[in-house]
């Protein structure tokens, strides 16, 4: 068990294992880097300026991508994995999900989304729930999801939710790679029970919060306050990195006035705002890409479920995406933790039958998202130097009778058994005759 | 072989499986069901008599025809195969690169009742559940149908043509269903699906118990739900046979009594019995109360573990009815997994797919697809050709409307899509649907996207110039 003290709270950033540092300036540390596997005949998606090159060869060592190219020695010893000519894709980023927070949606018990109940609010952090045990994990990389960004249900301090993590599929004893990847809130009508108050309040309650953690002192002593104001105060020093320009606000909300009104926040702070659910999003995409505002968006929404939503639309993304709106996709929400994988690929499929090119749709699952969530020295794409994750399609990644043949999370194959798999083996004897119960002689 | 099977699951007369429980309940009893208060006056459209060449068809029989024709004419299906002659005035489509199949058949959603936009206060007080008395058979779903949902419409642009609208699954007894056809109407009984056998929802897990747990009342557990099961059948049983002695003139008919006569009708295998259901066990123990009472069961919906027992489903001839992928939203499908439909095909138990939401409900022909690649991936050989059944021919037959509906077979209602190209592609749309002939969905059409009432002059919805 780790002990983690106040001081170490405010440190733990678990770095990126292996891949090089953001300026460039590291290599990979030592503990696997003399493995090689070669990926060949590969119909490679870069992601990168190389664009698709088809029958390519992947060198990886270690943990990190060596070299992308037709051309390439494969080194002796090297381990060989043939693509058979199959479509490789980086890792897919899910940019939304509840992955390690949820295991049964219906039990509170492993149940860590939110602090919907406690007195935290923008402090929430919701590193410290992760469960790298959960279930959910290994069938949302076996659906080729290899990152996810991890996002905190709405908190009881309207509107803020807290921080989100970006966390990798890998097979180890820690999903978290990158903490604090963004700050979390969520604006809309008071019909959601966590919210329960005009939104002109909750816009208000962000401005001013905003405000005073732009002012705050940094390490202002909390000596002698009750609880209650050491976590307000708290609250205060979480949001300062938003209010300095430093951390993302991601905004959960829908209706194209608060849209508008996210747009005039990120004016009026200076502050990186980015969209999360916008649905209608697409109603100010002009606006969005002149301010460089991305958006985080569900194709498949089109339903006016409430009145903050009455202009979803199947095009959404395709108006985006034309706008020059950077774009990255989640699943709908009931689900994008428990099939976090195959029904974001249907997502992307859906935008693509609605108007995203082809090649958008996985930018937005990949490089695309990488940008959104400034993690593109890393992850996203396939070149030199970055953190090896990839996948190699069975087909078309979009389409729901394609699956994963092959995924690699940092550099490491990973098993594709989930829990569904073993229970199916279990019982498919049954079906196939080798255990068959004596159905013919029952009557 | 197939046809057998089919036959069986369409009748579902469990209580004649089992001999034993049919003694004391003479057959011609027919209980008769409240006469449904609430008639179709559905009228079709004029037909737009076509004729289709060229397409792949998936004709819901369980054939795929490669370069076919296909000739709907005067509201049904008039032919289907290769060098079909034009008759004079109807319209010809070149299908080449096109698929057909039947009309989809969405045999659980809750569209229409509780219409978006879902308000706090509707939400409060839900159209699908009237959780008030566990046992509530004589409540009628249609009574909640708002046909301007625009869910209606989204469903139609994927090819849906026959939507059964269930009750909830709080209560034991919920109430009858109600089968409608996705046709643009101003009144639930023009969307009524005229002739369509009664349906009833029952349920039975988590959702019973949990949700009277929290009123403070009875059925608390498992046991309480089949308690609560076995009081009404008795009271049914009861009210069947004084309903019959009546009949002979041994005492006087019964008052009326709305709920026994559903629950009785259901006995009597008049009404169909489609019972909530996720776990195993869950579906074991309903399978006896059902033998005990002969109470004829048509489809375990949800059935997230049926395909640890198939056998039992095979040998009482009940269909499953079940997801593609969804699980782990609660404890009693946590087990569920991709393969259950396939695994169940490949066993020979009857199986459909399902949709319970507006969203999965727009594209049931990828949620087929999803449940094919599962079980292609772990050996399972299932074709296309059987799969697009589990979303047209098997739920026609669990609604007992295979005589009309779910395939493509001469004389049956013409409902058609015409598809942008393989419906098992995530980037395939339904270009052109059809109901009993009719056009109802041209994608083409910039008219013809059944803008709802409550979307029509809303400034969001509307392109900016």
């Amino acid at each position: 068990m780790k002990s983690v003290s106040a001081v170490a709270l405010l440190l733990l950033t678990v770095p990126w294992a292996c891949a090089p540092a953001p300026d460039g300036a590291g290599t990979e540390t030592g503990q696997s880097g003399s493995t090689v596997t070669a990926i060949i005949n590969a119909d490679t998606h870069t992601m990168t300026a190389a664009g698709r090159i088809g029958n390519a060869t992947i060198l990886l060592k270690g943990a990190t991508v060596a070299a992308v190219g037709t051309d390439l020695e494969v080194p002796d010893g090297a381990r060989i994995i043939d693509a058979r000519g199959n479509t490789v894709t980086p890792g897919l980023i899910a940019s939304a999900t509840h992955l390690g927070l949820v295991e049964v949606s219906s039990s509170l018990d492993t149940d860590d989304r939110s602090a919907s109940s406690d007195m935290l609010g923008a402090s929430f952090d919701i590193r410290y729930g992760l469960n790298f045990n959960s279930v959910l994990i290994p069938l949302a990389r076996a659906d080729g999801v290899t990152h996810a960004v991890i996002v905190p249900g709405a908190s009881a301090q309207t509107p803020f939710a807290g921080t989100g993590a970006l966390i990798s599929t890998g097979s180890g004893d820690d999903l978290l790679v990158q903490s604090d990847i963004a700050m979390f809130a969520g604006i809309d009508g008071p019909s959601s029970s966590q919210s329960g108050q005009s939104r002109s309040s909750q816009w208000t309650a962000l401005r001013l919060a905003l405000r005073q953690a732009g002012r705050q002192d940094r390490g202002a002593s909390v000596s002698g306050l009750e609880l209650v104001d050491v976590l307000r105060r708290a609250d205060l020093d979480a949001l300062r990195p938003v209010a300095e320009g430093s951390m993302p606000l991601v905004l959960r909300t829908q209706r194209e006035s608060d849209i508008r009104q996210a747009v005039a926040l990120a004016r009026d702070f200076g502050i990186r705002v980015i969209l999360y659910q916008a649905d209608e999003a697409w109603r100010a995409a002009e606006l969005l890409a002149e301010h460089k505002i991305p958006v985080i968006l569900d194709p498949m929404a089109n339903l006016p479920r409430r009145f903050d939503n009455i202009g979803a639309r199947l095009d959404a993304a395709a108006i985006l995406h034309r706008a020059g709106v950077p774009l990255a996709l989640h699943a709908w929400e009931f689900q994008m933790s428990h099939n976090a994988g195959q029904e974001l690929r249907q997502a992307a499929g859906i935008g693509i039958a609605n108007g995203l090119p082809w090649q958008a749709a996985l930018e937005a699952l990949t490089a695309g998202a990488a940008r959104i969530w400034g993690i593109e020295e890393h992850i996203g794409s396939l070149e030199a130097r970055k953190s090896a994750n990839l996948v190699i399609w069975s087909g078309d990644p979009f389409e729901m009778t394609t699956r994963p043949l092959t995924v690699i999370v940092d550099g490491q194959e990973v098993p594709l058994e989930t829990r569904q798999t073993l229970l199916r083996d279990r019982y498919m004897p049954m079906i196939t005759g080798s255990d068959r119960p004596e159905r013919e002689n029952s009557r | 072989m197939l046809d057998d099977r089919y036959g069986h699951c369409a009748r579902t007369l469990l209580a004649c499986g089992i001999a034993v429980a049919c003694i004391g309940l003479p057959a011609l009893l027919h209980a008769q069901p409240t006469e449904n208060p609430f008639p179709s006056t559905y009228r079709p459209a004029a037909p737009t008599d076509t004729l289709f060449l060229n397409a792949t068809v998936l004709d819901g029989a369980g054939n795929r025809h490669e370069r076919a024709s296909l000739l709907i004419r005067g509201g049904l299906i008039a032919a289907l195969g290769e060098d079909i002659e034009a008759p004079e005035g109807v319209r010809i489509i070149d299908a080449e690169g096109r698929w057909i199949t039947p009309g989809i058949v969405d045999p659980h959603s809750h569209l229409g009742s509780g219409s978006m936009p879902y308000t706090p206060v509707e939400l409060s007080a839900w159209d699908v559940n009237e959780i008030g008395d566990p046992a509530a058979p004589h409540l009628y779903v249609e009574t909640t149908i708002r046909t301007q949902d625009p869910g209606f419409a989204a469903a139609l642009a994927g090819g849906v043509t026959t939507i059964q609208v269930l009750p909830g699954s709080v209560n034991l007894f919920g109430g009858y269903s109600v089968i409608l056809k996705n046709v643009p109407a101003r009144t639930p009984q023009a969307m009524k699906f005229p002739g369509a056998p009664p349906g009833m929802k029952m349920a039975c897990g988590e959702n019973p118990k949990y949700n009277y747990s929290k009123l403070g009342r009875a059925p608390r557990t498992r046991m309480g739900i089949v308690a609560g099961y076995q009081e009404v059948l008795d009271d049914a049983r009861e009210y069947l046979d004084k309903l019959e002695r009546s009949r002979r003139g041994e005492n006087d008919k019964p008052p009326h009594d709305p709920k026994l006569a559903a629950v009785a009708a259901a006995l009597d295998g008049e009404v169909r019995v489609h019972i909530h259901c996720y776990r195993a066990d869950d579906m074991a123990i309903v399978l006896d109360v059902a033998s005990h009472y002969g109470l004829p069961i048509t489809a375990f919906h949800h059935a997230s573990e049926a395909y640890k027992i198939p056998d039992l489903l095979v040998e009482r001839d009940v269909c499953s009815v079940v997801f593609a992928n969804w699980w782990g939203f609660k404890m009693e499908v946590f087990d569920a997994i991709r393969e259950n439909a396939a695994m169940l095909e490949k066993y020979g138990a009857c199986v459909t797919l399902h949709s319970d939401s507006a969203i999965t409900g727009q594209r049931l022909n990828l949620e087929a697809a999803k449940a094919m690649a599962a079980g292609q991936h772990a050996g399972l050989d299932i074709p296309r050709r059987v799969a697009i059944q589990w979303i047209t021919l098997n739920p026609a037959r669990i609604l007992g409307l295979d005589d009309r509906i779910g395939s493509l077979a001469p004389g049956k209602n013409a409902d058609v899509v015409l598809w942008s190209g393989d419906p098992f592609s995530v980037y395939t749309r339904a270009d052109l649907v059809f109901i009993d002939g009719a056009l109802v969905y041209d994608r083409s059409d910039p008219a013809d996207q059944l803008v709802s009432d409550f979307i029509l002059g809303q400034p969001a919805q509307k392109s900016r110039p």
